[in-house]
């Protein structure tokens, strides 16, 4: 039994637990019901030479960074970072989110998401700004928890990331 | 020899004092032979005999022998010299030996208590039980013969447990390292839990700021409870059902520590892959092997006995919390048997009270249910996290609210299912679908097989239906045929125009009227209700009549004149044939003098109950009314209360001399007219009295004070003495400031030089504000204006002069916005100088226009 803790960060309703629903249920609601404290689903995701669970600690959105419960991330291998491509403000936030984490446990691989994709014309992200992140050779999806789109790539390459 | 002997013993030497010793080659051999011996001997003697060297040296070799010495007994011998110093330490200061044993039991003393005093309460239920069974009987021999108390028997014997699961966790990321489950005990998703439970401890770490070392000792959940035991790199946690013993702490402790001894290191390395682990499971095994048969462990005496010991001598303050204790944990109970509550860890230190846990946003409020427990919120601190019970009835909460099922179902809880029944759209049901589907993961099984999915057709024929049975039911309307073809309805029949309108029955039915054809052809229902309702169209009843149905037969009872009963007896004969009858027996024939006397007494007697209103006479001559009397102007007409009488104004003749009523409504009415009171100031009438209450201008108190006079000798009482003076603090200033300015003028001018245009400017803006901020008090200012001018020249002159001047102001004054029926004018001449006419100053100083405020 090979089990991962894996994170999922961002910003308040940038759509953090419809992804996990999308990945673990495939299935997706438009309504929305905040997360509380910290919800818990497991996936199992088959790698080529091996089978990892994946823990998946969906942890509530905090654009206030100060009442972001860090300690739920001790033991994580690995984190989701969650944009909401309509919002600009919510890539600050996730990014000041991953500088929190890292500064109390250390560097931990993560994927970059900027989900809800299919709001193509609502989009708030220039394509500018995303090439720029990719430059520095981060692991980035746009993903959309509504069509499914990018959201099982980008998970199965967190996979591969901390299982290496 | 003797005289070794004689050296070592004082007694010997007495007794050998008759052997010679002069003998001087004795003495020589003695020194050559033994006088090492001797000096050594007359040491030992010396020792001996001197009490504080002999403690000296006993004092070296003590704790040598007594190491040395066989345990028991030393133990023996020394037992009762040590409880007597025991004693007398105790007696001298009880406080030396409590504070040396402080730090040593305090630890073991507290938990102690808490089990000690659980054990109590479950051996005292338990022995309750069990005392005359034969379980009881064979348990008391037991004590007996064991000499243990009944109730430790009884506890050791009741206490019925199993350790069903045991999760063994990975402290740092919460992840499972191995699990194991006693035979058929089962679990959901193992990694998932066990997740869950360090999210849960990093939560209540977090709420509380315990510190790092400290877990979460014990969650309940009704039968079972959640037992972690912490240890460096993972947490060890039994789901036990039943109840165990604190033992089994123990127990638990030891698997954990020999788990972390085998694997130390391969649990430091842990990244989630416990292949490297798999010995664990066969250590953890030991642990779900639990249950009562292995509870039969020795009860921790020395613990418990200094327990008891620190207990009777914290006795009063002891049995005061624990009562407080035993209020709160009754409310934990409760909380614990609420839905959508879960009680994660409660602890009671220092008098205050710990909560923490979940609950459903749906559940019931914690804090609300502590009213009525005893327990003072004011110590309680609570903890809680929202989370989403999977509990039936939340689920079914959440589901009517996110849902909206149509009325049309019925959502309700059977056997922990939630079934939804009833018809519905198709779209509904497409939803209702979708939210199973997510439910599906872990919460109730929400099954909506049993609602139908309703066409709209089917349910518009169906309302159709309704509408027709509904027609049918009616009075006055016969159906005689109806059907639905291409969505259209259709029907005929016939209907009674005073029947109720078919088509006014549509409306709530939800049948679209637009696709309804209708062929009504009219007919008389013979009915009595209808006949009733044609007799009351064409008779015309007089309203002294009434008509009503009784048994089928309509009945018209009362007084009418006689050209009605005419009528009515016509149509009682048209309506013999075939309908109801139609009986006018009891209408009594009035004469229309008679009604008519009738009515006009009517409206003398309302006259009389008129306030205001005095008859003094009135008869009835020749078909003519005649009344004559006193009125108040203020009370109502006469002629207007004539009106709705029935009684012919053309016929009536009044006299009607004025007066002034002395009724107290009256009165306030007159007062208000005439001394218009300001808006602060209110009339009322207390028993028969006129009570004025209020603020108001001195002049105006004045004018009611008199008006209070003139009334005494009527003899109605107009109390004043409750009126205050309108205190207008804040306008007082102002007031001041507008009445010392002065506006001056030039000798023989009467209109202001440009120098005395800014004071009129600025005294423009006080009136103007003074006499707003009155009005909002309800009284209104007016502002005297007074002209005065020199002593030079003629009299008559100088009034001309001084009144042109107050005018000039006025007109100035009006230019610049203040309101000229707020000013009054007026020429004081040479009569109010303000100072004494006879210097240059004097002169110029009283060539002005001065001001004074009034209120009314
Ligand atoms: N159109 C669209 N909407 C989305 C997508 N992902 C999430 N949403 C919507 O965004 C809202 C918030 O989604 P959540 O998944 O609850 O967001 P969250 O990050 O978990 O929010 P918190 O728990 O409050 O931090 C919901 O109404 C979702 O339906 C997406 O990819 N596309
Ligand atoms: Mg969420």
């Amino acid at each position: 039994m090979l089990q991962k803790k894996i994170c999922m960060v961002g910003g308040f309703a940038v759509g953090k637990t419809s992804l996990v629903r999308r990945f673990v249920q495939s299935i997706f609601s438009e309504t929305y019901l905040t997360t509380v404290g910290v919800k818990i689903d497991k996936k199992s995701v088959a790698l080529p030479d091996k089978t990892v669970d994946l823990i998946l600690w969906d942890l509530a959105g905090e654009d206030d960074i100060g009442s972001f419960r860090v300690s739920y991330v001790r033991g994580a291998t690995g984190l989701v970072l969650v944009v909401d491509g309509t919002r600009a403000a919510t890539l600050a936030v996730a990014l000041t989110l991953r500088e929190r984490v890292e500064a109390e446990f250390g560097a931990m691989p993560f994927v970059l998401l900027f989900n809800k994709s299919d709001l193509a014309d609502r989009w708030a992200i220039s394509d500018g700004e995303i090439n720029e992140l990719r430059q520095r050779g981060w692991q980035i999806y746009l993903t959309s928890a509504l069509s499914g789109e990018q959201v099982d790539d980008a998970f199965r390459q967190l996979a591969l990331m901390v299982t290496k | 020899m003797i005289e070794i002997a004689r050296n070592v013993d004082p007694d010997y030497r007495a007794q050998f004092e008759a052997v010679p010793t002069a003998d001087p080659r004795m003495e020589t051999l003695r020194q050559l032979l033994v006088s090492r011996e001797i000096s050594e001997l007359s040491r030992v003697t010396h020792l001996l005999n001197e009490p504080e060297q002999l403690a000296a040296a006993v004092g070296d070799v003590l704790p040598g022998a007594a190491a040395r010495a066989p345990h028991s007994q030393l133990g023996e011998a020394l037992a009762p010299a040590v409880e007597r110093a025991v004693q007398r330490s105790i007696q001298k200061s009880p406080r030396t030996l409590t504070d040396i044993l402080y730090p040593v039991f305090l630890p073991a003393i507290r938990k102690s208590i808490g089990e000690k005093i659980d054990q109590t309460f479950q051996s005292l239920n338990e022995t309750l039980r069990h005392i005359f069974t034969w379980h009881g009987l064979k348990w008391r021999l037991e004590a007996w013969r064991t000499g243990a108390s009944f109730s430790e028997v009884v506890l050791k014997h009741s206490l019925v447990y199993r350790v069903e699961h045991a999760f063994l966790i990975h402290r740092n990321s919460g992840l499972l390292i191995a699990h194991v489950t006693a035979d058929n005990a089962t679990s959901e998703d193992p990694q998932l839990i066990s997740s869950m439970l360090s999210a849960i401890q990093d939560f209540v770490k977090d709420s509380f700021n315990e510190k790092e070392q400290s877990g979460l000792d014990t969650i309940r959940f009704g039968d079972l409870r959640l037992w972690s035991e912490v240890g460096p790199s993972a947490t060890l946690v039994s789901v036990i059902r039943g109840n165990p013993p604190e033992e089994l702490h123990e127990i638990v402790r030891d698997v954990l520590l020999r788990i972390h001894e085998g694997s130390s290191q391969a649990l430091v390395d842990f990244d989630g892959d416990s292949s490297q682990l798999a010995g664990v499971e066969a250590q953890l095994q030991t642990c779900v092997e639990l249950k009562q048969e292995g509870s039969n462990a020795g009860f921790p005496w020395l613990v418990a006995a200094s327990a008891l010991l620190l207990l009777s001598l914290a006795g009063g303050w002891f049995f005061l919390s624990w009562q407080s204790g035993q209020r709160w944990q009754t409310y934990v109970s409760r909380l614990e048997t609420e839905p959508g509550i879960i009680v994660a860890e409660q602890h009671v230190s220092g008098g205050q009270f710990y909560i923490a846990g979940l609950r459903d946003p749906l559940a019931a409020d914690p804090q609300s249910l502590l009213s009525g427990t005893e327990v003072d919120p004011a110590q309680v601190h609570s903890q809680w996290q929202f989370y989403q019970s999977l509990e039936p009835e939340f689920v079914l909460k959440r589901l009517t609210a996110s849902l909206a099922p149509p009325e049309t179902v019925r959502l309700s809880i059977v056997n922990d299912r939630i079934i939804a029944e009833g018809e519905a759209p198709e779209s509904w049901i497409d939803r209702a679908r979708v939210a199973a589907q997510q439910l599906s993961a872990g919460g109730p099984v929400f099954d909506i097989s049993g609602v139908r999915d309703v066409s709209p057709e089917v349910r518009e024929a169906e309302r159709w239906q309704a509408y027709v049975s509904r027609l049918e039911t009616q009075l006055g309307i016969v159906v005689a045929e109806q059907k639905i073809r291409d969505g259209q309805f259709y029907i005929a029949g016939l209907r009674d125009p005073l029947g109720t309108d078919p088509q006014s029955l549509l409306s709530g039915t939800q049948v679209d009227p637009a696709r309804v054809h209708s062929q009504w052809q009219f007919y008389q229902s013979l009915e009595p209700e209808f006949v009733l309702k044609r007799l009351t169209a064409s008779l015309y009843p007089p309203d002294t009549v009434r008509l009503s149905i009784v048994n089928d037969r309509i009945v018209a009872e009362g007084e009418a004149p006689d050209t009605w009963i005419d009528r009515a007896r016509a149509a009682a004969r048209q309506l013999s044939a075939g309908g109801p009858e139609f009986d006018i027996s009891k209408v009594r024939d009035v004469s229309p003098e008679a009604r008519a006397a009738e009515h006009w007494q009517y409206y003398v007697s309302r006259l009389e109950a008129q306030p205001g209103i005095i008859v003094a006479q009135q008869t009835v001559r020749g078909g003519h009314f005649y009344i004559s009397g006193l009125r108040d102007p203020l009370a109502a007409d006469p002629q207007a209360l004539l009106s709705g009488t029935k009684v012919d104004p053309a016929r009536v003749h009044s006299q009607w001399q004025f007066y002034q009523s002395l009724d107290p409504k009256f009165v306030v009415k007159r007062l208000t007219a005439s001394l218009t009171p300001p808006k602060s100031v209110q009339l009322s009438i207390i028993q028969g009295r006129i009570v004025v209450v209020g603020e108001a201008p001195a002049n105006w108190i004045n004018r009611a004070r008199a008006a209070a006079e003139q009334l005494s000798a009527d003899g109605v009482v107009l109390d004043v003495s409750q009126l205050r003076e309108l205190d207008l603090v804040e306008l007082n200033h102002l007031r001041q400031a507008i009445q010392t300015t002065d506006i001056f003028f030039s000798s023989g001018k009467v209109v202001p030089g440009p120098e005395q245009m800014p004071v009129l400017d600025r005294l423009a803006d006080q009136i103007k504000e003074f006499a707003q901020s009155a009005r909002k008090s309800g009284v209104t200012a007016r502002f005297m204006l007074t002209g005065h001018s020199d002593a030079t020249g003629r009299e008559t002159a100088n009034a001309s002069i001084s009144a042109a001047r107050a005018e000039a102001v006025r007109a100035l004054l009006n230019k610049r916005g203040v309101a000229p029926e707020l000013l009054l004018v007026r020429g004081a001449g040479t009569f109010e100088p303000a100072v004494p006419e006879n210097s240059q100053a004097g002169s110029s100083t009283n060539r002005r226009v001065s001001i004074t405020v009034n209120l009314d």
